[in-house]
């Protein structure tokens, strides 16, 4: 399945939320979002956008600073 | 002398072609229009009626003499050969190239957005839109006044919510608040991307009755039935409303391709501004790939970072924004920087009037940088030590 990185560590605002937000407007149904991030407010907005937009997190690991969220993309309509 | 040919004559491509010593460079700046046009004057147009001749200067008078000007539109730019095609079948060869030619804006993406745009005008796509605009609402008597956003990546981070602010000012001096609701949706999980910040948006909002939707990213208007839908699935009603389109990089045609993104962007190393795969281009201000604020601020710290480093100065930009946010007579500075989120900020007239001085002083900065140049380092060397220190303002 497509596979689309989003490389937001070291990114000044507006921050990984966007450049998430960006990739998932241009992402279909099956695809998977790969989010790094290095701003620590990441990890509660990719868990409030999960909860609301239904799209499925796989997986969420902190590793030496870096966020990294992994998103399938199920919910677009 | 080494030749350095800037494409666009905007915030990003005035400075540095006013920056670059005309000992040793030759400098041609291309640009379509033969006006400059202050962008953040959108706001001043569309929701306080100042006329737009306000904020249009001849772009030949803000250059320097020395500064070559090409009136006229890139149409292709040849990297390997280094070579710039223009419309009127111009070929400029160069030392160094600078792609400052900005975001271009795509009212054609989203259905219905065109034609929104036609009949109410924006805030965002000329100045004569934001006139039209203005008007709209000068006409608007009650209903909803929807600021939504089509994509998150768009220039000026606050600029929706600078609209949302003044324009509910300009309907509570009307006497209208009561009668118009004022509604700003945003397609991130709070009120701004900075949860820092939408904590100190928010209460601004609530205090004027202005209604906030967060996870909306604008995707379809119906102009008939007067709503807008979400890519989240969600439709919001309006009587007159504004969508922030998506934007792109440059559209004309650049050799290789692949120093574009998927957006369009222009491909840089976001601390020196070179375009990747290049040592002789360059790229600056809202048509790279910087994962920072599209505002003339980096528009600006990138011209001085670039105009250094072509005389041999190892300057680096450090991803700092300092996207100005006004209310009704007050304002703030969202200060973050490539390793640091938003600083908490709190809004005060000081900043306001600070704001204010800038806009002001807007003309003579891009004609002068060498004299501004001392100000704003002080400015910038003294609030990113509150960013280092954590500290707020």
């Amino acid at each position: 399945m497509p596979e689309i990185t989003v490389d937001a560590r070291g990114m000044a605002c507006p921050g990984p939320i966007s450049a998430l937000t960006r990739a998932y407007r241009n992402a279909n149904n099956g695809d998977v979002i790969i989010v790094m991030a290095t701003d620590p407010g990441f990890e509660p907005d990719v868990k409030a956008w999960i909860e609301r937009t239904k799209n499925e997190l796989l997986e969420l690991k902190k590793e030496g600073g870096v966020i990294t969220a992994k998103i399938k993309v199920v919910a677009k309509k | 002398m080494k030749k350095v040919v800037i494409l666009g004559g905007g915030g990003g491509g005035a400075i540095l072609a006013n920056l670059l010593p005309r000992e040793e460079f030759q400098v041609t700046v291309v640009d379509k229009s033969p006006l400059h046009f202050f962008q953040p004057g959108n706001l001043w147009i569309a929701f306080k009626g100042v006329k737009k001749e306000k904020f249009l200067r001849p772009l030949r008078e803000l250059l320097k003499p020395h500064v070559n000007f090409v009136q006229d539109e890139v149409v292709e730019v040849d990297l390997q050969n280094r070579s710039v095609k223009t419309r009127n079948g111009k070929q400029l060869g160069y030392d160094y190239v600078v792609f400052a030619t900005g975001a271009e804006l795509d009212y054609d993406a989203l259905p219905g957005h065109r034609k929104l745009l036609e009949t109410y005008g924006d805030f965002y796509s000329s100045p004569e839109n934001a006139e039209k605009l203005y008007k709209t609402l000068l006409g608007m008597n009650s209903g909803r006044f929807v600021i939504a956003v089509a994509d998150p990546i768009y220039k000026c981070p606050p600029g929706p919510h600078k609209g949302t602010f003044l324009s509910w000012e300009l309907f509570s001096k009307r006497g209208l608040s009561d009668k118009v609701k004022v509604v700003l949706a945003v397609p991130v999980p709070h009120a701004y991307p900075s949860k820092t910040i939408a904590d100190i948006i928010e209460p601004e909002l609530n205090a004027r009755g202005i209604e906030l939707h967060t996870f909306f990213t604008a995707n379809e208007i119906d102009l008939d039935n007067k709503k807008i839908i979400s890519l989240e699935g969600e439709e919001l009603s309006f009587d007159v409303a504004t969508v922030i389109p998506p934007h792109r990089g440059p559209s004309y045609s650049v050799t290789p391709e692949s120093v574009k993104d998927g957006n369009g962007y222009i491909k840089i190393d976001k601390y020196t501004s070179k375009v990747e795969g290049f040592d002789d281009a360059f790229a600056i201000g809202d048509c790279t790939n910087a994962p920072t604020s599209k505002s003339g601020v980096t528009a600006h710290l990138q011209a001085e970072v670039v105009a250094a480093r072509l005389q041999g100065i190892d300057a680096k930009y450090s991803g700092r924004t300092n996207c100005p946010l006004i209310t009704d007579g007050k304002g703030l500075f969202i200060i973050s920087d490539y390793d640091h989120p938003p600083i908490p900020v709190r809004f005060s007239k000081f900043k306001r009037l600070m704001e204010d001085f800038f806009v002001a002083t807007y003309w003579s900065a891009i004609r002068y940088p060498e004299f501004w140049s001392p100000v704003f380092k002080a400015y910038f060397e003294a609030t990113d030590e509150m960013i280092r220190k954590g500290e707020g303002w």
